[in-house]
């Protein structure tokens, strides 16, 4: 990881290149859901990074989702079933 | 080559067209395990347990409507921050929401965040000149979506964001799990589940 930037760094103008961006792209597609991008194609790097976005977005909506359907069902349940399923989970 | 080294690191790990998952270096592993779920899963039962009774104790001020919108608030950053505690402060993201929490009571110090990013300065001016502007916008973008991540430059940003995910990923699947164990146990009993039938035992239903 700090390797490849020091290599960089060395090689005096620091140089990212547009391949090794496309790699670091490519790596995050194996990341994100099949859904949204054809793996058969070179996406561009400004596709998936748009996918990247949308898909953090919906991650960050659906853990707020459920935060709040959690705290409804936390208002409503009492201490002891909180014990319960956490020593069922263990 | 220096470059094609580098390159060449990355390639084995994700590049190929075998098995992908299987590569020298798979999406963070750590995220999909069950064990690291339940963990989490866990520690998530007792900051909620917390969250709960600092709420039940706390005073209602007549000023403010049911607070629920508060008590969503706590639940969320409680998440996150069990989630970061996961993280072993391995990762910037994670430790960005770790400091969060005493800044948001104080201040809103965006500008003046400390940050070992002097390095990182260096290699992001050279970065940026190689990169078209749509790539640059959106690298933007994805920097403010991850915490703690707004000035990287895109390699680094694409590391955390490739840690990132999964976890968020994880913190979707536990919460999900912990909402339907609540649910099913203090609603009526539609499936046979564990925590069903001790819920039935005690109930006498």
């Amino acid at each position: 990881m700090s390797s490849r930037r020091n290599r960089a760094r060395q090689s005096g103008s620091s140089r990212i290149t547009d391949e090794q961006i496309n790699d670091l792209v490519s790596k995050l597609q194996s990341v994100l859901p099949e859904a949204g991008i054809r793996r058969n194609d070179r996406a561009s790097a400004a596709k998936v990074l748009q996918e990247t976005c949308n898909y953090i977005r919906s991650l960050h909506r659906e853990v707020d989702d459920l935060s709040e359907r959690l705290s409804k069902l936390l208002e409503e349940s009492s201490s002891d079933q909180a014990a319960i399923i956490r020593s069922l989970l263990m | 080559m220096a470059v094609s080294d580098a390159v060449g690191e990355a390639a084995v790990g994700g590049g190929g067209e075998r098995k992908r998952k299987r590569g020298s270096k798979p999406v963070p592993a750590k995220w999909r395990t069950e064990g690291e779920q339940r963990i989490y899963s866990s520690k998530l039962i007792d900051a909620l347990r917390r969250v709960r009774r600092s709420s039940a104790s706390a005073p209602s001020s007549p000023s403010s409507p049911p607070s629920d919108h508060v008590r969503n608030r706590e639940v969320r950053e409680a998440a996150d921050r069990v989630l970061a505690v996961s993280a072993r402060g391995r990762t910037r993201w994670s430790r960005a929401i770790l400091s969060r929490r005493t800044l948001r009571r104080r201040v809103r110090l965006r500008a003046c965040r400390p940050k070992p990013g002097s390095a990182a300065c260096v290699s992001r001016a050279a970065a940026e000149r190689r990169k078209s502007p749509a790539v640059e916008k959106k690298t933007r973008v994805l920097g403010r979506l991850v915490p703690g991540c707004r000035k990287l430059p895109l390699p680094s940003l694409l590391e955390e964001v490739w840690d990132y995910i999964p976890a968020l990923e994880m913190q979707v699947r536990a919460m999900n799990a912990i909402a339907e164990a609540f649910s099913t146990a203090g609603g009526a009993p539609s499936s046979p589940t564990h925590v069903d039938s001790m819920w039935i035992e005690e109930e006498t239903m």
